[in-house]
């Protein structure tokens, strides 16, 4: 079996489990988030059980709305927190002790390899970075998890994503997964699994492969997963000492489909079009295109690695007179980190606008929004028309080189020119 | 079990941000069900005259019953329930389309609500046409054409049933009195 069927099938409990086969599965981590939490718990009121199936597996992340915009939103944070103290749920992130939630769940230890993981929002496959089968549901799925700590799967089959090679700056892991979403295309791996292997994930940051997992589902895909190996290992050493099972693939598995890709194939950063993620073109080919506002953030490029490379480009210059910059990171323990490494001076000594974390201008829900006929770049993962304000708006995703690159210029730009060695 | 309706006929690629936009995420009172219904079912694809993969008169003329046929790719997107949601509150007993997402086809069988994907199907179906559908049988037919197609489910065992009991909540209530 592949490592999903292995994680499958163990919290199923069965022997073996084939693709397209329905489970039941027990879940180990259940995520709700200020944007869909609220209508969460009226439905498990609706259900009329006094008690979720167990506190300590829920993980509560103010994430969208944060600090709270108007009074629909502070009102269903407020009924978000009167729940987690009614049933006692101890991994409760209020609005400055966590940040995206995607990010929470992997950098705070709560998902380990072998496990399962559910959230109310389709990029909890971020989450299978550490090893761990994570997925998104609705909420009235979730109001029956947290009654019954049980969720039904339609097991995919693995495609296997397999990269050789080294990316070299300034070409980032989000290029390398725009290039696979163009092959995959937004169906391509429709109640599937993507399974990230090769020599070119294994050199990554677990920063780095998280840019992998969080757009699987921009493929369709149920879950995508990279194997646990040392680096992980490290990475989680520090993070949690609860005990865990370093679950991989059978030698003999069987993969629906292997798809090859080589880092010697990006041969210059890409952008994706609007209104698909899978819209990718090399940089030169949008270069020129004026844009209104850069954004660098979200779950998938709000990391501390992401904040580097942009500062490395924005450092002692200043972005377009016109343009409206900002940069959010994931979340406080990157803000931190960020604060002290000087990068959040260098944004705002650039002219950008630096933000508490939080979803941001990923989607239209609290800050960036976009007005008619705007044009942003951005480092998050949806580009759909409307998705971040007026239906006439544009999104071009990209990297958070090639962003900080456009953000100096005020339109798409190539951010080779600032890495000379490369 | 059979569902009969008059069908609408959407394109490709219709997203969850279509379908019910990020503005309005968090309004309506999700405590008091039938002002939440009211919102929901009045703020779902808002944007329709900017787009070109739903009809014109979708959001106008769109009465109890009907059945959206769509092509490929229905439900890209966000885990936002609302987007199956504005569909049934509008009306829209059942979604058929060359595929769907898993998200949202997930969401709207747990509302009641059957979405069914057989890939070519969408070409099968004009605008306004009859449509049945038989659960039990996996059979769609066009009643206009007299033509019917034949549907295998990946689903739980249970969701036939989860159907009859008017959804997922529902469903869950029955088993436990």
């Amino acid at each position: 079996m592949t490592l999903v069927e292995k994680i499958l099938a163990k919290k199923a409990g069965k022997k073996v489990v084939r693709p397209d086969e329905i489970v039941e599965v027990s879940v180990d981590r259940a995520m709700i988030h200020d944007a869909l939490g609220a209508h969460t718990i009226a439905k498990f009121r609706e259900l009329g059980v006094e008690r979720v199936w167990d506190p300590g597996k829920i993980v509560v992340v103010l994430d969208h709305y944060v600090p709270n915009k108007d009074i629909d939103t502070a009102k269903k944070c407020l009924n978000i927190k009167k729940f987690v103290l009614e049933q006692g749920v101890e991994n409760y992130y209020e609005v400055g002790k966590g940040g995206i939630a995607h990010q929470v769940l992997v950098e705070k230890g709560h998902v380990l390899p072998g496990t399962t993981l559910v959230g109310v929002d389709s990029h909890t496959t971020t989450s299978g970075v550490v090893g761990a089968f994570a997925t998104g549901i609705g909420v009235d799925e979730m109001a029956v998890v947290f009654k019954t700590g049980r969720l039904w799967e339609r097991v995919p089959g693995t495609i296997r994503i397999k990269v050789e090679g080294k990316l070299l700056p300034p070409i980032m892991s989000k290029d390398l997964m725009l290039f696979i979403l163009k092959r995959l295309g937004i169906s391509g791996a429709l109640f599937k699994s993507l399974q990230f292997t090769g020599s070119a994930i294994n050199q990554m940051s677990i920063e780095s492969r998280m840019v992998l997992t969080n757009m699987a589902i921009e493929s369709g895909a149920t879950n995508g997963i990279i194997a646990p190996d040392q680096k992980l290992v490290d990475f989680l050493e520090s993070r949690t000492n609860q005990s865990f099972e370093l679950v991989q693939s059978d030698q003999d598995a069987e993969y629906e489909e292997t798809l090859e890709f080589h880092s010697d194939d990006i041969k210059e950063p890409l952008v994706a079009t609007p209104p698909r993620p899978s819209n990718a073109v090399r940089v030169t080919d949008v270069e020129g295109t004026k844009i209104d506002q850069a954004f660098i953030g979200a779950c998938t490029n709000g990391r501390l690695e992401d904040l580097r490379i942009a500062a490395r480009i924005l450092k002692g210059r200043k972005v377009d007179k016109l343009t409206k910059v900002i940069v959010i990171p994931a979340s406080q323990e990157i803000l931190k980190a960020a604060l002290e490494e000087g990068l959040m001076a260098t944004f705002v000594e650039a002219g950008a606008v630096v933000g508490p974390p939080t979803c941001g201008p990923c989607m239209e829900a609290h800050m960036g929004v976009l007005g008619p006929g705007e044009v942003c770049i951005s480092t998050a993962n949806r580009n759909f028309q409307g998705r971040v304000g007026d239906v006439t708006a544009k999104i071009y995703l990209a990297s958070p080189a090639t962003v900080a690159a456009s953000a100096l210029k005020g339109k798409i730009s190539d951010p080779r020119e600032f890495f000379p060695e490369a | 079990m059979e569902i009969k309706g008059r069908v609408w006929k959407f394109g490709k690629d219709v997203d969850t941000d279509e379908l019910f936009a990020g503005r309005f995420i968090m309004g309506g009172d999700e405590t008091n069900q039938s002002r939440y219904q009211e919102f929901i079912a009045r703020s779902g694809l808002s944007d329709v005259e900017r787009r070109e993969n739903v009809p014109r008169n979708f959001l106008t003329s769109v009465e109890k019953g009907d059945i959206i046929v769509a092509e490929e790719n229905f439900g890209i997107g966000s885990s936002r329930q609302q987007a199956a949601e504005t569909l049934k509150f509008k009306g829209v007993q059942a979604v058929v389309a060359d595929s769907i997402h898993r998200i949202f086809f997930r969401n709207f069988w747990n509302l009641g609500c059957p979405a069914i994907d057989l890939p070519g199907i969408s070409t099968e179906f004009e605008n306004g046409q009859e449509i049945v559908i038989d659960l039990r049988q996996g059979t769609i037919k066009n009643l206009n054409t007299g033509k019917e197609f034949d549907f295998r489910l990946i689903v739980p065992a249970w969701f036939i049933d989860m159907i009859e009991a008017g959804g997922l909540i529902p469903y869950h209530k029955s088993r436990m009195a």
